[in-house]
């Protein structure tokens, strides 16, 4: 049971982190970013080609090694997410809604097929791999790589929490998702404030994909695809356009996970998520902690 | 009045059917003639994964076919004819594969040694069955492929039956208890799942302890460890491809397992122990057909593909090899490039020697006896474990 809890936990973890980038682009441009789950594998990518040209590092630095890894990958993937927004996704914004969801799965392909033609199509392995003890925790075996990435996790969300609460540019955010027409007239750059979204947003996917590349050990250039349909499934759940709910979403999705493979065997367990999601939808479409829209007008 | 309409749909349904069997026919026939023209190299087509991730093994195939075509055509080709080899891309893809079988048909393919993806290579039978054109699969395995009962068809690598008959005798022989299945929901691997799942039933005394399914493409594979781990298994035996393979092995170890672990040949492959990393694939045993490091007497063979190619040979490099041999040994029984005389030609073949071992066809054009054996990783690589013999 522990280990079921901890199982969904982890996995909602980077669920969460990648959910995160899905509800922020759209509670405020109101666009579906499909290209979102291909920044995850690009951060992966990146990772794995600093890792792999700085040679052979020690066990005892992988950590240190890693977490400057993370950082430098995150404003790489931040940019490279600044980049689709500036090129693909910015001329379009006055265009019928379809066009730019349309342009958001062309990015995607583009950005799949791009890395499948420099880097091979074949999987590689990443080239630090989080080893360490296990602990058993209240009956549930949880390992110490699994607690510092869990960390790096909740640190990243909390962090992104309160900047979106506290500075001045996350309330330019949140002010624009109530309302880009007041917003602009209130003085507000909102174009500036739109590039801020997809960085944060994909230097957050890029953290996630050299988490799971250290953590899992293979990487190629589809893994962005299941693992973005299941962000924007956890982002709908806790209510596109809300911070929290991405991330109460995340964690909900991996439970339902665990728990749906554990009751009706592994062959059911996505039809059991998202049956589950659709149920929930019809009931309450508005997500966990999704505003009623009337709110918003 | 209600009868009229009903009058007007059948006769328009009988033309369009006798429209479309016309149109067919005329395929056909266009078919016919570029296949059996009489003079020129005589085509052999490959339809093989060259991009994708099962683009090394494609490779490996490929390379095969290739040594065996020009050893051929040094010794004078066949029928006074040279042969000329033509791989198509599939991408372990059923619809590239279908393109590409199209492709190789209107090339004016006599024979077709390719198939590696199960999923893939179905499509491309139909094809090949309706322009008459034999194909001899040298790696594709799945009992799917068997059961369209197609005359054009011969398979030359073990099926999905004889795997798991494979994986059951070892089973028994291990004296292992229990065993927990897992599949991960392609035909290829479904069919080997289900089949050792009845074959064990049927043999009584192992108990299955799981059988289960996995979603392919993902990172955490953590719900169907715990599962495994729950059922506590002597032994877990997976039926997937390498990429997940190597995930499960992995989270298993690290979720601490200690029973053992098969994997069926779809997940034979050195990527596999990389991707476990570490030594978490030590002592993972796996069902697979010969590959030439466990074959006796392939070391000229080995060290002549080696110098040509420039890198040893994998898996599927010799039956590849075989069935472009046994193509040109049935157009020559056959003397001619004709589909029909070919197809009985190979059905004919008795004792043709390959890495195999000599050659009859069952009456379901599968190789007698399957070849499987047991290989173990022993210090990072795949070696020979069980002959099973």
């Amino acid at each position: 049971m522990t280990q079921l809890l901890w199982n969904g936990l982890f996995v909602g973890s980077f669920y969460a982190l990648i959910a995160l980038g899905y509800s922020m682009v759209y509670g405020i441009i109101k666009l579906l970013n499909f290209a979102h789950g291909d920044l995850y594998m690009l951060g992966a990518f990146i990772g794995y080609a600093m890792l792999s040209s700085v040679g052979i590092i020690p066990a005892s630095m992988s950590i240190t090694a890693l977490l400057i890894v993370l950082l430098l990958t995150m404003i790489i993937s931040g940019g490279i997410g600044v980049g689709i927004e500036r090129l693909a996704y910015r001329p379009l914004r006055g265009s019928p809604r379809l066009a730019v969801l349309i342009t958001a799965v062309g990015a995607s392909f583009t950005l799949e097929y791009g890395v499948s033609a420099i880097a091979g199509p074949n999987p590689r392995v990443f080239p630090v791999r989080l080893q360490g003890e296990t602990f058993d925790i209240l009956g549930a075996r949880v390992s110490a790589p699994q607690i510092v990435l869990m960390v790096i996790a909740v640190l990243l969300m909390l962090s992104l929490n309160s900047y979106i609460q506290r500075t001045s540019m996350g309330r330019a955010m949140r002010a624009i998702a109530l309302d880009p027409k007041g917003s602009l007239l209130m003085g507000i750059n909102v174009n500036k404030v739109i590039t801020w979204t997809f960085f944060i947003g994909s230097a957050l996917a890029g953290a996630a994909g050299v988490m799971a590349g250290a953590y899992y050990g293979k990487i190629d250039f589809l893994m962005g695809f299941i693992i973005g349909l299941k962000a924007f499934t956890a982002a709908v759940i806790g209510g596109i356009g809300n911070i929290k709910g991405a991330m109460l979403g995340g964690l909900l999705l991996g439970l339902l996970e665990a728990f749906g493979s554990q009751w009706l065997g592994g062959e059911w367990r996505d039809v059991f998520t998202f049956a589950v999601l659709i149920a929930f939808l019809t009931l309450k479409p508005t997500g966990l902690l999704g505003e009623r829209v009337t709110e918003r007008v | 009045m209600k009868l009229r309409i009903p009058k007007v749909l059948v006769v328009g349904a009988v033309a369009a059917a006798l429209m479309a069997t016309t149109g067919c026919g005329g395929i056909l026939s266009g078919g016919d003639e570029n296949a059996s023209g009489d003079s020129g190299p005589i085509k052999i087509a490959a339809v093989i994964p060259l991009s994708g991730s099962s683009a090394p093994t494609g490779t490996y195939m490929k390379n095969g076919m290739q040594m065996a075509i020009d050893e051929i055509n040094a010794k004078g080709g066949v029928l006074g004819r040279q042969l000329q080899f033509d791989p198509e891309d599939e991408a372990c893809d059923p619809t590239q594969a279908a393109a590409a079988a199209n492709k190789a048909v209107s090339n004016g393919a006599v024979v077709s040694v390719g198939g590696y993806c199960s999923g893939a290579t179905l499509p491309t039978l139909p094809i090949f069955a309706k322009a008459n054109i034999p194909m001899i699969i040298p790696a594709a395995n799945s009992q799917e492929l068997v059961n369209q009962k197609l005359p054009n068809v011969f398979l030359i690598n073990g099926t999905g039956a004889q795997q798991s008959a494979a994986a059951v005798k070892f089973m028994a022989k291990d004296g292992v208890k229990s065993v927990a299945l897992v599949d991960d929901n392609t035909s290829y691997s479904k069919d080997i799942a289900a089949q050792t799942k009845k074959d064990l039933e049927a043999a009584g005394g192992i108990k299955v302890a799981l059988a289960t399914s996995v979603t392919a493409g993902e990172s955490d594979y953590s719900s169907v460890v715990h599962d495994i781990t729950g059922a506590n298994p002597d032994m877990v035996y997976w039926t997937g491809y390498y990429q997940e393979g190597g995930l499960i092995i992995n989270q298993l170890k690290a979720a601490g397992f200690k029973g053992k672990i098969m994997v069926a040949d779809g997940s034979v492959d050195a990527s596999l122990i990389e991707i476990a990393g570490g030594t978490s694939a030590e002592g993972v045993f796996a069902t697979m057909t010969q590959t030439p490091d466990t074959i006796k007497g392939a070391e000229t063979w080995i060290a002549d593909y080696t110098k040509k190619f420039g890198s040893a040979p994998g898996p599927y490099s010799t039956q590849s090899y075989d069935a472009v041999r046994l193509a040109a040994e049935a157009i020559t029984k056959a003397g001619s490039t004709d589909g029909d005389k070919i197809i009985a030609a190979l059905a004919a073949i008795d004792g043709f020697e390959l890495f195999s071992g000599p050659l009859k066809f069952t009456p379901e054009h599968t190789l007698s006896s399957g070849g499987f054996q047991i290989l173990v990783v022993k210090d990072g690589k795949f070696t020979l474990h069980d002959d099973l013999s």
